[in-house]
């Protein structure tokens, strides 16, 4: 009996006097339909499959659940749940006024982190922020390697009361604006909380304003606000997207 | 300045995400006062310093980037 290339089909020979050509045709039909669900055996929305190590036969693999990623567990395809690592997109605030303030922080992250993206104001100013509105000119601690074009300076501060770190551009052009990020690892901390934060922009002149800063925020409670700072005049746009991290 | 001309805040609480935006009020205000002598406290500094600096500089008769070169 003749077979198929693939699946081995069992067809009549060229050659055969076909007598029962219904059951030869109902043999074939059962073959496929046996092989196409050997090799589709999804059952429910979102199921795929993979090879199993029988040939034409597939496995099948439900749906993960919500967050979980497709990753490889003892040679095959398995939905994982990340367990740490993630980032989880708290907020998106838009900058304006004279300051900002983002509250009511969730205290249940390992590490907070901002990004800084487009920001200019009214003025030439400086980027500055503070924490749980407390202005204690003892409680922040910066120091700041600052780049103006090819000219490398530092600057410290044990007594700002705030930290401080780049410089907010009036122009909306968006090479000109600021854009960088703040990293707070120990947030939830009562005792010091270590700050690292950098940020980038470029006068409407050309100037180009580099800061890497790091620093310390030694108020007695875990932070749960943030205040973004323009020294003088008014944020004009920028945002700021505040991840919790685990 | 009267109570009419202070600058405005944004507050956004991430929890509700509620957003508003208000003038200071007296204790805000008090202190963006105090940052903003401050700075022009430390910016008359510099500039004293920056003058220093020049005169010192004329005095020697070299520029900035021979002192620079000199301390290097």
């Amino acid at each position: 009996m003749a077979t198929t290339t693939n699946y081995s089909w069992t067809t009549p020979d060229d050659t055969a006097l076909v007598k029962d050509g219904a059951s030869a045709i109902r043999s074939l039909g059962t073959a496929i339909d046996t092989t196409t669900k050997n090799l589709n055996p999804s059952t429910t929305l979102g199921d795929i499959e993979y090879r199993s190590s029988t040939a034409n036969t597939n496995t099948r693999l439900g749906i993960g659940t919500a967050g979980q990623v497709l990753t490889v567990s003892s040679g095959v395809p398995a939905w994982t749940t990340i367990s740490s690592g993630g980032m989880t997109l708290l907020a998106t605030t838009t900058l304006s006024g004279s300051s900002t303030d983002i509250t009511s922080i969730s205290g249940s992250y390992k590490q907070l982190f901002l990004l800084l993206t487009d920001v200019y104001g009214s003025g030439t100013n400086d980027f500055r922020f503070r924490f749980n509105s407390d202005t204690s000119t003892s409680n922040y601690y910066y120091n700041v390697v600052f780049q103006e074009n090819a000219t490398y300076n530092n600057q410290r501060s044990s007594s700002a009361g705030y930290l401080q770190g780049g410089n907010v551009t009036t122009s909306s052009t968006q090479i000109n604006k600021l854009n960088g990020s703040i990293l707070l690892p120990n947030y939830t901390s009562t005792g010091s909380k270590y700050v690292k934060y950098d940020t980038m922009s470029i006068t409407s002149g050309g100037t180009n304003y580099q800061v890497m800063g790091t620093g310390l925020y030694i108020g007695g409670s875990a932070i749960s606000s943030i205040t973004i700072l323009n020294s003088a005049g008014t944020f004009s746009g920028g945002t700021v997207y505040t991840y919790g991290v685990n | 300045m009267t109570k009419s001309s202070r600058p405005i805040i944004t507050i956004h609480n991430i929890e509700t995400d509620e957003i508003i935006s208000r003038e200071m009020n007296d204790a805000e205000f008090a202190q963006y006062e105090a940052d903003q002598t401050k700075d022009l406290e430390a910016q008359a500094e510099a500039e004293v310093k920056k003058a220093q600096r020049q005169a010192l500089l004329d005095k020697l008769g070299i520029t900035a980037d021979e002192a620079k070169l000199l301390l290097g």
